[in-house]
């Protein structure tokens, strides 16, 4: 029992020494004006947000809803509003786009071009992305992880493919 | 109210609470970059309840709880995370002279050798029996002050804290370092 007491004293004591991690000052301060900086932001964008209609913000995530189905006749994007979203410089968002489909589709291929200075998180460098997908019918989601590089913003373009069909999707990133 | 004065204000508030939150950060992500991350989205919360956090008396044990939450949600829900320990690269960055009770080179390398192997045995430790540990015996937070960040109730922290002491020394008496 003494012996355990002895341990358990010897325990506290180096638990106490553990150390507690600590940042600098500078880190703080950063930290606090970024905060705020972005905290103004957020309130700003609430406002011009309202105006949007068809975007609704959910925590960091902008969702793009497109209601057109795969299988219908083309429409010239032209004749639609092109979607906007504004996200800051080098934060990355995410930005859902929503596409629908009137069928379960197997082997679609997606391709995403993107505008310069604007990255997809985990492909540094690359403009443009492709990968081979299933679609489920109804609605699917593209989580886009985007980073800004420039501050210069531009469209970002989403084309799906499948046997010779084709859409396109076009997103306007501005970065503030 | 202007920017500027928000800022102030903002400022004011959290200031005095910043290396606290930051520690919780760690204790909660185990690592720098994710603590770094989590303690910038508090941040920017707490930026948007500015008005509430102005009306709180204390508001250290909202804006922990604050930053619980969002570590449960976002961190270790989605299970990218799990609670680690500070690791022998963030010991302080002075080495062993900025330990504190220190005062000779031997005693330093016992010392070191000890915090060592805690951190090795803390390692072994389930999360929660970790984090309750750490919180307790290493940060200085009360039992209530852990059943406020948590939600956890008191008996379940004590059990925990007790299970805790006891493996740690179990395992601290088997690999030699409590003779």
């Amino acid at each position: 029992m003494e012996q355990q007491n002895e341990h358990d004293r010897e325990l506290r004591e180096l638990l106490k020494d553990y150390p507690m991690p600590e940042a600098t000052a500078a880190f703080y301060d950063d930290a606090l004006a970024k905060a705020a900086r972005t905290g103004a932001r957020k309130q700003r964008n609430r406002w011009l947000m309202t105006g949007f209609g068809s975007a609704i913000a959910a925590g960091l995530a902008i969702w793009i809803m497109s209601g057109l189905l795969f299988n219908t006749p083309t429409l010239p994007q032209s004749d639609l509003a092109i979607p906007e979203v504004t996200i800051a410089l080098e934060e990355p968002k995410t930005v859902n786009l929503v596409f629908a489909s009137a069928t379960a589709l197997d082997s679609a291929v997606l391709t995403v071009t993107l505008p310069d200075g604007i990255e997809l998180e985990g492909f540094p460098g690359q403009k443009e992305i492709t990968w081979e997908t299933s679609l489920a019918e109804g609605k699917n989601r593209l989580p886009l992880r985007l980073i800004a590089l420039t501050p210069h913003g531009g469209e970002l373009l989403a084309r799906l493919e499948h046997n010779d069909r084709d859409r396109e999707f076009r997103l306007r990133v501005d970065v503030s | 109210m202007g920017a500027s004065l928000n800022q102030a204000l903002f400022e004011r508030l959290l200031r005095p609470h910043l290396d606290r939150l930051y520690g919780l950060a760690w204790r909660l992500t185990g690592n720098k970059a994710d603590a770094e991350d989590l303690f910038q989205d508090l941040l920017e919360k707490a930026y948007g309840k500015l008005d509430a956090l102005a009306d709180i008396e204390d508001p250290l044990p909202w804006l922990s709880r604050v930053m619980y939450n969002m570590f449960v949600d976002r961190y270790r829900a989605s299970k990218r995370q799990r609670l680690r320990v500070v690791g022998e690269e963030s010991l302080p960055p002075g080495g062993l002279e900025e330990m504190p009770g220190v005062e000779n080179v031997e005693e330093d390398q016992q010392r070191f050798e000890k915090l060592k192997r805690l951190d090795a045995a803390l390692q072994k430790l389930s999360d929660e029996h970790r984090m309750v540990v750490l919180l307790h015996d290493t940060d200085g937070y009360k039992l209530s002050e852990i059943e406020e960040l948590t939600g956890i109730p008191t008996g379940t922290i004590k059990s925990r804290l007790h299970r805790a002491r006891a493996r740690l020394r179990q395992i601290l008496v088997e690999d030699g370092t409590f003779s």
